[in-house]
This record gives C-alpha cells, structure tokens and sequence, in this order.
C-alpha cells in the first residue's frame, strides 16, 4: 500500500455563524500520492484559495481532517504549525512573495536559516538549488531585477529548500507569459517525479492541464467532476480521459483526442511497436471517488 | 549575521529617502535633547571658571553660603588671619564680591565684580589679554570680550559699583554666556559698602601635600561663624545651583526630544511595516514564527534610531566646535553623563516606536499572500 502524502478528508470549512454563515468549502475529501502532480481548477469563488490554505496549515477546517505524512494536522495545537509549514510545506504563490530586499541568495537563505540550518550550509545549499534552476549567474541580484519566470524559479528554490513533503503552489503562472508558465510547470513536474514530491496546485489556466497527473474541478465548495489526464498516443496532445474516445489494445486502456486518432493508432495495431506508442505514459488507470479524491493508489 | 539582523538591516536601507527620514528625524530631535545639555554644562563650566581658576583650594564664606551666584556673603575682617592662623594654610586672600552692572556708554553688561587687595597673589584674573591684572585705587580690569563689545579699551573708563573707573587690564576666559567678571581695588570696593570692616570671601592656599576638603573642615572646627569648602565642593554646589534652575527646561525639552524622536521613528517603522506586510505575510505563511518577525521590527527600530543617535551625537559635537570657533562666548559641553542619559532615551524610543508594528504583524493573517496584489 502507498503512504499518502496528504490525506484530506471530509473537510468543510464555514465562515461566519447562523443565518450569514458561508461555508467556502463542503465535505471535500482529497488523496495526493508522492510525487503525484494534482491540479484543482474552478470559478472565483469556489473555495479554491481557503481549501489551499486548509491543506498548507494556514487555516483550521470546521469539520473534518487533513493528515500530511499520517500526522494530523488539523489536530495539532497553533503553535506547532509554523514549523511544520516551514520544514514540511514548499508554498509557491501567484505573486511571488520574495523579500524585495534581500537577493535571490538571500530569499531562499533566510527560508533555510528559519528552519534551523547554519548560515554556511543553507549558502551553500540555496546556491546549488539555485544554480540548478538555471539562476548561478542571478544570485546576487534583487528581486526587481528579475524577470516573473526568474522570480518563480526562485520562489521555487525557496519552496524546495527544506526539503519539503509537499509543495503547494497557489496560481504559480498567472503572472507569467505562455512559454514561461509551461516551462515553470514542467520544472515542477520534474520535480515531482524525480523526487517524490507530491505538488498541489491551484489554478485557472487551463494551459496547465497537461502536466498534471490528475485535474480536480471544485466549484461551490465542492468537488465537482474529476477528471484524468492522459496523452493521445498518436499526436502527443494532452486530454480528459472521461471526455474523449478510447480504445484498447494489447490489455491496454488508450484515450484519444479524435477518431481520426483513435482509428489510426489501431489500425497500426500488430505492426509492432512504435515510438508514439511508448510515449503514451501518461496511462493511468484510477479508481475515483464521488467527489472526485481518490483514496489509495491501484 | 543572523537572519533577524539581516532583513531588518535589509528593509531599512531598502527604502534610502525612509531611512534618511528616519535617522535625521531621530538625529535632529537627540541633538535637540543633547545640545541643550551641552550648552547649560557649557554655561555651568563659565560660570563656574572663576572658582576654578582664582587660585583658591579653599574657599570660606559666611556660615551657610556655599556658592557664588545669587548669594551674598559677609564676614568679619578678622576671619581672615583667623584662617591663615589655621594648620594647613599656606596663605589667605580676603575678597569683596557683589553681581553689579557695568556700563560702558550704551553697553551694559552683567558682571561678578570682585574686589581685591592689592599684591593680592590669588582671586585676579588668571589670563591677561593686555595690560595689568592688578586693579590700582580708581581702576578696573575687565573681560576683553566685554571691552570689545562695549567697544573699550586700556585707558578708557566704565561705570562699575556706581563710580567711574579707568580699564587698566583685559583679562581672558572670565566672560560667560550671561556675565563676566569685572576686578576692582580692594578699597574702591569696602568704600562703596561705607567701608565696613567685612570681606565676602576669604581664598585660602593649602600647604604643599595638605588635602583641602581636611584643611576645609579644620576651618570650620577652628573659626566660628564660616563654611569653609574645598574648590572642587564649592564649585559642584555653584554647578547644582545652575543645573537646578534650569532643571524645568532642560527637562521640558528633553520631553519635547523625546516626544519627536518616537514619532519619527514609531511613524517610519509602522509605513516601512505596513509597506512590507505582504512579505511579512509571506515570511508567516512560509513558517516564520511572530518572535522572529519582531525581531525584525525591533531590529530596524534599534537601528534607525542607533545611527540616529550616533549622526546626533556627531551633529551636537560638530556644533560644539563651531560655536566654540564663533564670538558667540558659548560653550557646548557634551559629557558623557549626557550621552549616555541620550542613549537610554534612544534605547526607550526604539522600544516604544516598534510596539505599534508589532501589533500589526500580530494580528496579520498569513493568507494574505494568496489576496492578489504587486507581484514581487
């Protein structure tokens, strides 16, 4: 059985008491694998925002439990959260966030100091975690000097630098152009995978959809449809499993963004492997909830 | 450096026009306090020369009179030799003393008029600019800056105890802020007074190795009717008494510096916090504890007002020598008892002006990182 990275479950959280209380968030339960890359998307509104901050531990939930690592965060007393958000979560936000005076050195430094480390290490560290993200030559500037995707870089450099179980990055392209908002979600990606990282992320831009293991539609406070995520073998584009066509050859289970596509790709079948269909590894066969969270892995 | 101590140096020089707002306000109102210690220790100093430097280890006066300014005192001629008579003295100078006003055509002036006896080997001016230091009967020596502003000099006469009386002597360093001092003929002076057999003061040098506060006190045994002090009491008690009547303003204005060096630097500190309160915001969501952020606060208000205190201190001594270089006769005396009563001042400040930010952080919610605003 698969431990679980973060274990949501049956959460609600309601603002305000009797007849104006507002509940943002209603019975939602969520099950994130390590080095899983979930995306939640959904209207203003929705509750997206006051979920994020329920699962990084900034905000208690009025019913229900969130379990990061099989502890009990939403049982634990104010005064331990603040180290377990410094040394368990990586936070990634739509603005950034960095400290305008200090430098790109400095910003994820500091993170690190917090947490307990030597000054000379966590240098050394943030240098290298940095130097990684392509910023060796950006160390020393301040954060006005940097472009959005270098400053998202750098935010998720500060995000990684404790070496946290769970990122949770809040609309991390919306202040970025197309190509540089893709190139930040496949660095989160790869980060999920080659280190198990497990990556929540909140998000309106349907451009994203492609990178994440699985896409979650909350809408009212609730988890309205789930929908998986798949590549079509043929032509590599990203698709919904639930709304597109498949077809299944050699036991296997295929999604397609078209007939055309699907009618292709079988008629191709006993002409021995291709590469088009060894590219097709986002197969992913799931069992979901009602709402859309799934609980254990296969 | 630690983390604290870095973003707090960090966020107060990110803002260079919030920190030159900061450390001058902070500067000019520590100045403020500082310089008005400065020039009263600097009036007390004056005011106190000529107990310094007459001569005298010893000063006697009429039971009672412990100082100078503002009393009066009389004794009977015969004290006098009663002193010299005593153990420990090496020889004694009677001397009248009257605060009077000398004119001299327009110019008039406050002054410490001192009678002397002639030969009289202490109680005369102790620097001499021109002329002699030794009044004759009918003549007078006076500060040189007085003559100078009164536009006098050797040979020309000035009212002094209500007579004319010819300047024969410009003495040095006896001029203050609000008086001089002004040396007449022993007997020009007891005439004035009716010629009664009384002096004011009798000035006594110690014999070589004697300690004069021990002299002092076998004065007093000996020679009924007297206070006998050594120099350095009977110039501390003149220093009180100055300090003491000015102690109301010196602490109306300490208030006053204080009053707008926390405002300054209470207002800095909060807009620098409020300016930053998404990315302390950030720094709560990430994992920061409210100890270490204010710390920060704490940090930039120690420092603001840390460099504040040292640009004041710099300012009030660069004004010191710049008086001092002036014919202002003013003297700024910045004492270390003045700075470090500042510092305390300035260490109470930077306490107080962080408590208002403190609260805010306090009370900040970390999910204000995920409320859209400037992209940092």
């Amino acid at each position: 059985m698969t431990t679980l990275t973060l274990d949501v479950r049956d959460v609600s959280k309601r603002f305000g008491e009797g007849d104006t209380a507002v509940a943002a968030v209603r019975g939602v339960s969520l099950a994130v694998e390590p080095g899983e890359v979930v995306l939640i998307m959904g209207p203003s509104g929705s509750g997206k925002t006051t979920l994020l901050s329920m699962m990084g531990a900034l905000l208690k939930p009025t019913t229900g439990s969130i379990h990061l690592d099989g502890t009990e965060l939403s049982a634990l007393s104010e005064g331990r959260l603040p180290d377990i958000r410094l040394r368990q979560f990586g936070f990634i936000f739509q603005d950034f966030n960095l400290l305008s005076a200090l430098t790109v050195r400095e910003n994820v430094t500091l993170v690190a100091e917090l947490a307990g480390s030597k000054a000379r290490s966590a240098r050394d560290k943030a240098s290298a975690l940095l130097t990684d993200l392509g910023l060796g030559e950006r160390l020393d500037f301040l954060p006005e000097k940097l472009s959005g995707g270098e400053k998202q870089r750098v935010a998720i450099a500060r995000a990684l630098i404790n070496d946290p179980t769970l990122i949770l990055a809040d609309e991390p392209t919306a202040n970025l152009d197309s190509k540089i908002g893709h190139e930040i979600m496949r660095l989160l990606r790869r980060i999920a995978k080659d280190q198990g990282r497990s990556v929540v992320i909140v998000s309106h831009d349907q451009r994203i959809r492609d990178i994440a293991d699985r896409v979650l539609w909350l809408e009212d406070g609730a988890f309205k449809d789930m929908v998986t995520m798949a590549t079509d073998p043929v032509c590599g584009m990203a698709v919904e499993r639930e709304r597109v066509v498949s077809g299944n050859r050699d036991g296997e289970t295929y999604f397609f963004c078209s007939n055309g596509c699907r009618a292709e790709f079988l008629a191709a079948d006993g002409q021995g492997p291709r590469s088009w269909v060894r590219a097709a590894s986002a197969l992913i066969s799931r069992h979901t909830t009602p709402t859309g969270g799934r609980r254990g892995g296969d | 450096m630690s983390a604290t101590w870095l973003l707090a140096r960090r966020n107060l020089g990110g803002n260079r026009v919030r920190l030159l707002a900061s450390v001058g306000g902070v500067a000019l109102a520590l100045s403020l306090t500082l310089a008005l210690d400065a020039v009263y220790a600097g009036v007390a100093n004056q005011l106190t020369s000529y107990i310094d430097r007459a001569g005298a280890d010893v000063w006697i006066s009429q039971s009672g009179v412990r100082n100078l300014h503002m009393v009066a005192s009389w004794l009977p001629d015969e004290v006098t030799d009663q002193v010299r008579a005593v153990d420990g003295v090496a020889d004694v100078t009677p001397i009248l003393y009257a605060t009077d006003t000398i004119a001299a055509g327009e110019e008039r002036a406050v002054a410490y008029v001192i009678g002397l006896p002639a030969g009289a080997a202490i109680g005369g001016p102790w620097s001499i600019a021109e002329g002699s230091n030794l009044p004759g009967p009918g003549e007078v020596v006076v500060d040189a800056r007085f003559a100078e502003g009164a536009g006098v000099s050797i040979g020309d006469s000035i009212t002094v105890l209500g007579g004319e009386a010819k300047v024969v002597g410009l003495s040095e360093g006896t001029a203050s802020l609000v008086n001089s001092v002004a040396f007449v003929a022993f007997d020009d002076f007891r005439a004035t007074r009716g010629g009664a057999p009384v002096v004011s003061y009798v000035l006594a040098r110690v014999a070589s190795g004697a300690d004069p506060d021990a002299v002092a006190a076998t004065v007093e045994r000996q020679v009924t009717g007297v206070t006998a002090q050594s120099r350095t009491a009977f110039s501390a008690e003149e220093r009180r008494l100055v300090m003491d009547m000015s102690a109301e303003v010196i602490s109306i204005m300490n208030v006053v510096g204080f009053v707008v060096g926390l405002a300054v630097v209470a207002l800095t500190v909060y807009v620098a916090t409020l300016a930053r309160r998404r990315e302390y915001g950030a720094l709560k969501a990430l994992g920061a504890r409210n100890r270490y952020l204010y710390g920060v606060v704490l940090g930039q208000a120690f420092l603001s007002v840390a460099i504040g205190f040292l640009a004041g201190i710099a300012f009030t001594g660069l004004l010191s020598f710049i008086v001092a270089q002036s014919s202002l006769g003013l003297e700024l005396a910045l004492g270390a008892a003045s700075i470090a009563k500042v510092g305390v001042v300035a260490a109470i400040i930077a306490g107080l002006a962080a408590i208002l930010p403190i609260r805010q952080i306090a009370g900040l919610d970390p999910a204000v990182v995920f409320r859209r605003g400037a992209a940092t």
